[in-house]
Parts: structure tokens; sequence; C-alpha cells
């Protein structure tokens, strides 16, 4: 019959290079309209980056997403960057586009500051305007100061600069020292009815809250989470490459390789956690690697739950579930031959 | 006209059996005609809403997702351009003899023929450059590529490669990763040592951490090798401008990295690369590191003309990087009312044939062993090995799933051998702001609690009860 049980796991995970410099370098350039186009060296690699990226910087020009176009992923044109690894893209690419946005913010300053009649730093950049702190009617549109910068001043309005997380290097005795400048924490709930007469697992749903600092696109962010325990579905349940005994592969392809389909996927519910970071981009940490980790590990405590079995290898496969519960009762199991893994 | 309406009538009952006429087929266009799509097109109201932090603003990619319409590698073509493919050498563990090709360059179609020896730098790895682009004295894992062939369609790259004879003198392959941690073991890389990578974390005393234990427990975890399945597989285009220039379209995830990798291999000035990373259709840790792109650019070289390689499912599985299986030692002594008072762990990751991102995942899977917990007595040690498998690399958490499902599963035998609520375990013993980690780091922003208490709250975890 089928068994109902459920898991909790938790997890931390740090953002950025282990100790290693990993800097993002970028250019923002303003354009007479007071729209604005990103250069950045970092790759689109599905999760949505570059749609982060550039709310960040619209954020710290007052304008909107729309608003900006982010240019990546071409070393003549675009500046170094360490690249889509390491869940550091908004975190570490994104301080370096929000600071050089806040380079060019600060050249739209200096020309809107005299028309308006007050010093530089009395000015902020929102909804797409210039405007004096404490005073919002007196404002001039953000085109029109980005236009003057360029035609009349001859001024250009465009900013660049460079980021890296601060660490220290550990002591290679004690592995004590400071190896990321920033950790996101999460839980993951997994819900799961395990057959005791097959072994097969079904997972019923998967809650999900996770920290990610501020969310800069909460959809984005939930799309995220999702993929990832799809990810994890996988390494709980399904994935394995198998060797032969002379070390070659013997499933290498999807036939025999088995990965999760939406078929497999179960209900998710995402929450995530407030935070926020004052190292990152507007309290921003990251999100795409720490949302696939603790899948395997509730999934695994919700079979022990429901059958009472630990599953101490992955992937736990229906065989290996029943062997545990035939074990368990203290009945004898025919072995089954296992390929090497 | 009623016969007309007839026509029209017999046609719309035609089903996707209806066999065609042969008529009908070589009417069919060979190429899909493009599709013109409205230029105007409705911009969701939260791109377009200030402030921009916060919105759930649609992907700019989104709309040609949708559509079908980004282009992949794979849908690139430029004028004269040539298919590369790389043969496997189907053996774990061999001195290759001799590579005879002469038979491939012969073929009508066959443009241009490499082998290891012709890369000026045949080896590259994150931080051992421990790995050739194509092997050319040793064969370390069946996934190796021992040659390549540029032809003028893929079909013929295919049957060219199946044509290159390659004689091998095999050698025994180690494939178990605690057989390769012995001092007696056969070494994958004579005369390095198997074991290329040890990390270690002490803190406190654990010895009376233990003894200061009410209860000790001890458990052993495996993971399993698996691979990114991205569901674009790794593809590249190279192509030389007559000032000797080269240009690279790539599914690399780290162009910046990329591009010194191809200046150190190809032994060319940086100024002379120029990397181009398209759209990438995945990439989760398996396109960090180049992979193809020196070899298409010498066979590019070679022939005169651009040259393109897109890896096969197959080529996924046995020729890119993997996850690391990891083997997990846990020893952790609690008090009666379920603190973890010290805890003990010992890792083993199966690094394959080459470094690749092992020292990453070490270091990471090192650091964050014991947990998201406050533990005053710590001592981790890690150890990579080679073994004569596909490599392991980085892959989403560098280590980090691996070591939560085997410190998760701990913690809930734990909770189980001492009559605690899995939930409450982890509230008693979970970081707080300012804890310490394992390295000794206060630790800031910290919301693992807040994370199991939301998790908890979401589920409904004490309404079900145990």
């Amino acid at each position: 019959m089928k068994r109902r049980g459920r898991g909790i796991a938790c997890m931390w995970y740090p953002v950025g290079y282990t100790v290693t410099a990993n800097p993002s370098a970028a250019v923002v350039k303003m354009n007479e309209d007071g729209t604005a186009t990103v250069l950045t060296g970092t790759v689109e690699t599905g999760q949505g980056s570059l749609t982060v990226l550039g709310q960040i910087a619209a954020q710290e020009l007052g304008i909107s997403t729309d608003d900006v176009y982010v240019v990546s992923a071409d070393t003549d044109a675009t500046p170094a960057d360490m690249g889509a690894i390491a869940s550091r893209t908004t975190y570490v690419t994104g301080n370096a586009i929000r600071l050089a946005a806040g380079r060019a913010k600060a050249i739209l300053f200096e020309v809107a500051a005299p028309l308006l009649g007050v010093k530089p730093d009395q000015l902020e950049a929102r909804d797409r305007k210039i405007q004096v702190k404490g005073f919002p009617q007196r404002h001039l549109a953000i085109g029109e100061v980005a236009n003057r910068a360029q035609v009349d001043m001859g001024q250009p309005a465009i900013g660049a600069a460079s980021w890296n997380p601060p660490t220290v290097a550990l002591d290679p005795e004690t592995g004590q020292g400071k190896p990321f400048a920033t950790y996101v924490y999460a839980t993951q709930i997994a819900e799961v009815d395990v057959d005791d007469e097959t072994g097969d697992v079904e997972i019923l749903r998967i809650v999900a809250a996770h920290d990610c600092g501020t969310p800069i696109n909460p959809m984005l962010v939930e799309g995220q989470v999702e993929g990832g325990i799809s990810m994890g579905i996988g390494l709980a349940l399904h994935e394995q490459i198998l060797f032969d005994d002379a070390g070659r592969q013997i499933n290498p392809n999807l036939t025999n390789y088995l990965v999760p389909t939406s078929l497999d996927m179960p209900e998710i519910q995402v929450d995530i956690v407030e935070s926020f970071d004052p190292t990152g981009p507007f309290g921003a940490k990251g999100v795409g690697e720490p949302t696939s980790v603790p899948t395997a590990a509730a999934i695994l405590n919700a079979i022990h739950n429901a059958v009472g079995v630990r599953i101490a290898s992955l992937p736990a496969t229906a065989e290996k579930v029943l062997a545990a519960i035939h074990a368990k009762r203290g009945r004898a199991t025919p072995a089954i031959p296992a390929p090497r893994a | 006209m009623p016969g007309k309406k007839k026509v029209a009538e017999k046609k719309r009952q035609r089903t996707l059996e209806t066999p065609r006429t042969a008529e009908e087929v070589t009417r069919l266009p060979a190429v899909v005609p493009p599709v013109a799509y409205p230029i105007e097109t409705l911009v969701p109201e939260a791109r377009q809403q200030t402030p921009a932090v916060g919105q759930r603003a649609q992907r700019v990619d989104a709309r040609m997702h949708g559509l079908g319409q980004t282009q992949y590698i794979d849908d690139l073509t430029f004028p004269g351009m040539l298919h590369a493919k790389i043969k496997r050498a189907g053996i774990a563990s061999a001195r290759i003899v001799r590579i005879d090709t002469s038979a491939a360059e012969a073929m009508p179609g066959v443009i241009a023929v490499l082998t290891g020896r012709e890369i000026p730098v045949n080896s590259f790895g994150a931080t051992i450059q421990d790995q050739p682009l194509l092997a050319d004295e040793r064969v370390f894992h069946a996934g190796d590529g021992v040659a390549a062939v540029a032809a003028v369609t893929e079909q013929i790259a295919v049957e060219a490669i199946g044509r290159i004879k390659v004689e091998y003198e095999p050698l025994p392959a180690l494939l178990d990763p605690l057989e390769a941690l012995k001092d007696d073991a056969r070494k994958v890389h004579p005369p390095h040592s198997n074991i290329y990578a040890t990390k270690m974390i002490r803190k406190g005393d654990i010895e009376k951490g233990f003894a200061a234990s009410d209860r000790v427990f001890e458990g052993r975890f495996r993971t399993q090798m698996v691979e990114h399945v991205s569901l674009e597989p790794h593809a590249a285009i190279a192509d030389w401008d007559p000032n000797g220039r080269l240009t690279v379209w790539s599914t690399l995830g780290r162009i910046t990295l990329g591009r010194a990798d191809l200046a150190r291999t190809l032994k060319l000035p940086m100024s002379r690369i120029h990397v181009i990373a398209t759209i990438v259709g995945g990439n989760f840790g398996g396109k960090n590191e180049i992979t193809q792109e020196p070899v298409l650019a010498l066979l590019s070289r070679k022939a005169g003309r651009p040259v393109k390689g897109v890896y096969t499912r197959g080529e996924e599985f046995t020729s890119t990087t993997t996850r690391h299986p990891f083997i997990m030692d846990y020893k952790t002594g609690v008090t009666r009312d379920g603190r973890i008072v010290a805890r003990k762990v010992c890792l083993v990751l199966d690094g394959g044939a080459y470094c690749s991102f092992s020292e990453t995942t070490l270091g990471k899977a090192c650091i964050l062993a014991s947990g998201p917990y406050k533990i005053e007595n710590l001592f981790v040690e890690a150890f990579a090995v080679y073994t004569n498998k596909t490599v392991a690399g980085a892959m989403r958490g560098f280590g980090a799933p691996q070591t939560c499902f085997a410190y998760e599963s701990h913690m809930d035998d734990i909770a189980a051998a001492l009559g605690l609520d899995p939930l409450d375990i982890r509230l008693l013993n979970a970081f707080d702001e300012g804890s310490a980690s394992p390295t000794g780091q206060v630790l800031q922003s910290v919301v693992v609690k807040q994370s199991l208490a939301k998790a908890a709250e979401r589920f409904g975890w004490k309404e079900a009860g145990q």
C-alpha cells in the first residue's frame, strides 16, 4: 500500500568564488532620451540574468526595466566578467552595474544641479526624473538632462565600474578565514507517497522557502526555485550514470538515463524569505544554485518518514527502496546485480 | 461553385495518416519560410514600472523563446561552413601507439583532420592543466577525444572519424575512488598521486567534544555521478579573418576566461581572439570551461573555412563534465536534548580522469559539510581522487547537494533516535545572525531559522503532527 511521509531539509550556500578574486566590470551609457545601455561580459544561460541586471541599472537611474537594454557576452564589446557561475551574477555583476550606473547618474546630477538651483548631492533619480530630494515638484525629465549633458555640455553620461567580493584566504591547517562575502539560506519540505510493495516514490508536493536577499525580480526567483527542484528530484530518484567493468558508460542517452519530465513534477509552493544584505545591490544576494541543494535531502527524509528506511546512497530508485523495505522486514530478497556506479 | 466546395471539403477531411502524393511532397518547401511577426508588441506593464527593483518584469528573451525565434549556435550558418566531429577513445585507459588518419583524409568532402600533437599547447583545466584537448599519448577515460575531422557535411564527418584507425595498448583502468586513495594504488597520472586536492577545516577540539556528548552517531552516505543535461548541447563555431584574427561563437558561460584559455592553448595574443557567447540553452556548470573550441579553431585554420561543432547527446554524457560522486562519513556527538557538540566529516570526491573544477567543489563541500549549524568542535577533511572515469567538474551547487543530502539525512537519524521533531532539532542548532561559520567567519543576513519557520508554516508541519 501507499504510505505517506514528509521530510525537511535546510541548507546554506555561498555567493561567488571561494576566496579567489572574481571581479565583474560593467559600463552604463545613458542615451540622450533618458534610456540606457548596459555592457556586461556575463552570459545569459537561461536564468534570466540579463533582465535582473537591467532592473538593477534601471533602479539606480530611476527609470524602468524596459528603458534599459543590456549588451552581453562579447569579448570585443563588453568588459571582463568571471561569468555565469557560483550564483554570482546578481550579486557581483549586479554590484558592478549599480556602481557604473551611479557614475553615469553623477554626471546627470552635475548637469541638472545648476538648472534646479541646488547642489548635485541634493538630487535623486526617480520615476524618469531628476528631482530635488524632499521637493519632487522641482524636477527635470531624465531625458532632458541626458540630452543636455551630451548635446549642450559635451559630457555624455557614461559610467564604468568593477566590483569584487571581499574575502580572506583560508589557513591551510585549520581552514579558518573568510572564503565568501555572503551566504544564502533555504528550507524545503517534501511530501511523498511510497508504495511499499513496489518501492515506487511519488512526490506529492514540495514547499520551498528561499532567501536571496532582496528579490530583484520575484517571478524569476520563483522560476529558479522550480527549475532547481526539478534538478533535485532527478538527483534524488532518477538520474545516474552507470559504468561497465571496463569504465565505459552504459547509459549515455535519454532513454536509459532518466531525467524528470513535467509529469514527475509535484505541486511546488515557493516562499521568498525576507532578508536584506547590505553588501549586495539593493540588498540582493543570489538564488541560482541553492534552489537544487536541499531537494534530494528533503525527499530522502520523506521516504524515511513514510516507510522507515534510510536510503544512504542516491538515487533512491524503486529497486533500492523496495530492497530496503524487505531488509527491514527481515525478508530475504533476491539480490539484484547492481552495475558499477 | 459546388465543384470547388467539394474539393475543399475533401481537403478538410484529410488526417495526418492520409498518405501524401509524390507531387505534394515535392511541392513542400525545403526550408520553413520565415514568419513575419508584428514589431509593435505589447510591453507588459511590469517592465515599464518604476521603481524597477521588485517588479515581476517579463524576461527580455521571453518573446523570442516563446515564438521559437531564439538563435542558438546550431541555428547559425556561414558561407562555406564545415562540420566537425571528434573521434572518442571508447577505452578507459590506454597508451596510444599510433593514429592513422590517411583513410579519413582521402575521403571526398573531408577538408581537414587534426590530432593532439598539432595543438600548440595541448592542455587546459581550471586549476591544474591536466586535460588534453585531444589525447595524444595516453587515454585517461573513455570519452577522451583522439582526433577531429572537418567535412562539408556532418554525415561525411561522422563517416570519416569511423575511418580513423587508432592503435591502443590497453592499460588497467582504476575505477573505484576508495581504491584510488590507497598508497599502493596504480597511479592514474604517474608520477602524480591519485589524491590531487585536499582540504581541511579544524575548529575547537573534536575529541573533547565527543567525550562531552551524551550520544554519538555515525553514518556513511554516497551519491552518484549525474549529467547536467542542458537542453542545448555544447556547440561552437570558429572562423578566421584574413588578418589572422579568430572569432569563436560558443555556448561558453564564461567568455572572459574562455578567451584566456583559447589564447593559452593556441598561443595567440588575446587581442586576436574574439569570443561571442550566444543565448545559451542551459549551463548548470557544464559550460564553464572550453571543450572543443581550440580544436575547431585549428581545423578552421587548416581548412580556411568556418567550422561548426555540435556535441551529440552521447558526447554530452561521455565527454563533458559531470557531478562528482561523493563518499561521505559523518560522526556527530549530541547532547540528550539534541544540541550538536562535535562533528567529524570525511569526504572523498571521485574526480574522474582530470581535475577540472574539483578544487572548487572540494573547497565548497568542505566549508558547507557541517550544515547551517552552530558547532563548536569540528573537523572536516576532504580528498579529491583521480579515476579513469568521466571527468567530474562544476555542477550547480559544487558539492552542496551531496553534503546537504548527508548532513540532513544524518540530522533526521539523530532526531529519530532522540525522539525529537526534525524541525525542532534544526531550529535548536541553526545559525543565528552573527554566528561563526566553520571557517570562523561572522555571518550576516542569516535567515535559516526564518526559512525553516516559513516552510513549516506553509507546509502545515506542526498541524500535521508527527
